[in-house]
């Protein structure tokens, strides 16, 4: 490999450039990553609720959350153009640890089959069953990073919220907001939610009437939109509606943000890592000055010196690419192996990310080279040969 | 006939705004196929630049006068643009330098086959004829070694052979004797003259040593930037007698 003998002769150079280069691509590749899991989360969400709506009184995620009444799915349910309303409780599933990225841990009850086959988003088991239409009591299916959390086994016991409920199955990864959560029939969580509130509350309600949120399935040819209109003209401005549109807009932002922050340290590696290679070539062109007169002298053409320089520039870039893409594998995948524990998987390093950082490091170098390359080959070669 | 022929040859160098130097003046030359020339003259006579000239490293001047006039075997290349002269220095060209000029991090062989790879020969082909030069020169089994592990003598002979792989028709050669000791002197120019005589390959040396000069078929003596004296031109090249022997 002339190449690497090439890049050799001046090992501190092109150390020093190379772990330039190599620090911005690790960053690439780590905030690459963290933009990853976010954008699978938000996407996953945006999907979801893409064609249905979601109407609640007040906002969960703020922690205020007033129940609403089975009565009201009822009357949702007879809005026209609702195929399908069915209540949840959702909660959190520990107060204490709410404070995490990405989506909390969630027990989340619901009707199994109240969706009557509407719902879209399809969730796949990994392990054990589904809840079925009638499923009552403390079952659950747990979300797949909530399961390894708990080193859950399908037919095993995990306690939430104090209470012991049978594993009856175990979700295959959605890489979104399912695999922090409990499903469980609606009637355990809505004994588990009351459970939660202050005891002179507890009193007052009747743990059978409660939702925290209705979902509603718009009848084929209505769009959510419609619906979203119907409704809050019919339930008025104390409950919050909420369709696929609401949720982009809210979310939207964050994707924004992680694609600037991106762009920020990719502009930031291409300006140190290009500067550095520039001046690590152009040392290099200079110190081989002789040589290049030499090859031009006996016949290479302008092109071929330029490619010389180019190439060898190109490489620098390729070899930081990879130094920087392997620091970054390890150091998501220790961050993700920390973060396990306590459900925070932030990293998701894949393939397109790794592709593109390798890609963006090489074509730096590439450019980069284009500069002292053009001096190299607007060397006159007499000239050139008498340089000492 | 006439390989190289050159008439109205100028060339000034700007050294700074009003600095200049005629370093040509005005040369009519013409070399013979099959010559083994010398061009003499002391420092600053012009000669370095003329065999510049000769080699398409340099273009004439576009004087204000007669325009000049450069035939290589016929074909006016005075006025040939970059890339055409870099592929006939590649293909018809050889060049042998005062510092011999390899490239350091490259093994004999590797030099030798980057004049293969500029003149478009690669793979086996460029291997073989890359090591048949270097046998030419006596030094096959140095074929590994990088030039800091060749003494100054064997780098010339390995220069030599990068400028005879492609089998040129001229060699130019600027003090190829002037960084040896007299015996690697006379091996060096032992190994021009064969290849003169048995390739009939044109040679143009430029040198200060007349003991060089005594070993080509005609001097050509310059002085001032221009040809004082185109010396004797054998109406034939002399052959050898005896073969020259070629030093292991």
């Amino acid at each position: 490999m002339r190449l690497l003998r090439d890049l050799g002769r001046r090992k501190l150079r092109s150390t020093l450039t190379i772990s330039g280069i190599a620090i911005g691509i690790m960053a690439l590749v780590v905030f690459g990553s963290m933009a990853n899991k976010v954008n699978a989360l938000i996407g996953g969400g945006s999907k979801y609720y893409a064609d249905k709506d979601v109407v609640s009184v007040g906002s969960m995620y703020s922690g205020n959350i007033q129940p609403l009444s089975l009565a009201d799915v009822d009357k949702v349910a007879h809005v026209d153009g609702v195929a399908a309303a069915t209540p949840s409780v959702e909660m959190i599933l520990d107060d204490t640890s709410a404070t995490t990225m990405g989506t909390p841990e969630m027990i989340s009850g619901y009707v199994p089959g109240g969706d009557k086959g509407l719902e879209s988003f399809k969730m796949d088991i990994a392990q054990g069953r589904k809840l079925a239409p009638g499923d009552k009591g403390h079952i659950t299916v747990l979300g797949s990073t909530l399961a390894r959390k708990l080193s859950a086994e399908v037919g095993g016991t995990v306690t939430l919220r104090k209470v012991d409920f049978k594993v009856i199955g175990i979700l295959a990864p959605t890489l979104t907001a399912p695999d922090q959560e409990a499903m469980v029939p609606l009637d355990a969580a809505q004994e588990l939610f009351v459970a939660s509130l202050p005891p002179l509350i507890q009193s007052k309600i009747d743990a059978t009437d409660i939702a925290t949120s209705i979902t509603v399935y718009p009848a084929k040819g209505v769009s959510p939109e419609t619906i979203k209109t119907r409704l809050e003209a019919m339930l008025g401005s104390s409950y919050t509606v909420m369709d696929g549109k609401d949720f982009d807009e809210m979310l939207g932002s964050i994707s924004v943000i992680f694609s600037l922050v991106l762009t920020g340290v990719a502009g930031l590696s291409l300006l140190v890592g290009g500067l550095s290679t520039i001046n690590t070539m152009a040392m290099a062109v200079a110190e081989r000055t002789r040589e290049i007169g030499i090859k031009r002298a006996i016949g290479a053409s302008r092109w071929r010196i330029r490619r010389e320089v180019v190439i060898e520039s190109a490489a620098i870039g390729l070899i930081a690419g990879l130094i920087g893409l392997a620091i970054g594998a390890v150091m998501t995948t220790m961050f993700n192996d920390l973060g396990r524990a306590s459900g925070n998987v932030l990293f998701d390093l894949t393939l397109g990310t790794a592709i593109t950082a390798l890609a963006f490091a090489t074509g730096l170098g590439a450019i980069a080279g284009f500069v002292p390359a053009w001096g190299a080959s607007r060397l006159d070669p007499v000239t050139a040969l008498r340089y000492e | 006939m006439a390989i190289l022929e050159g008439r109205n040859l100028r060339k000034t160098y700007r050294l700074s705004k009003k600095n200049t130097v005629e370093a040509l003046k005005g040369v009519e030359i013409s070399i013979d196929a099959g010559e083994m020339v010398a061009i003499m003259g002391p420092s600053g006579s012009g000669k370095s630049t003329l065999m510049h000239l000769l080699g398409l490293l340099h273009t004439p001047d576009p004087n204000h006068g007669p325009a000049p006039e450069l035939y290589l075997a016929g074909q006016n290349v005075a006025s040939l643009s970059d890339n055409d002269r870099t592929k006939i220095r590649a293909r018809r060209m050889g060049f042998v330098f005062q510092d011999f000029n390899l490239v350091p991090t490259l093994t004999a062989l590797e030099n030798v086959l980057l004049a293969c790879d500029y003149a478009g020969v690669k793979g086996k082909a460029a291997r073989d004829s890359a090591l048949e030069a270097l046998g030419l020169v006596g030094l096959a089994d140095r074929a590994g070694h990088k030039p800091s592990e060749l003494s100054g003598g064997e780098q010339q002979r390995v220069a030599i052979a990068r400028a005879l792989v492609n089998k040129p028709e001229i060699i130019l050669a600027d003090e190829p004797t002037g960084n040896l000791d007299s015996d690697r002197s006379a091996e060096v120019l032992a190994l021009l003259r064969q290849f003169n005589r048995e390739h009939g390959q044109t040679i143009v040396l430029v040198t200060h040593d007349s003991e060089v000069g005594d070993a080509c078929d005609r001097v050509i003596k310059m002085r001032d930037g221009r040809i004082r004296d185109n010396g004797l031109r054998a109406a034939t090249p002399v052959m050898a007698t005896e073969p020259v022997a070629v030093p292991a």
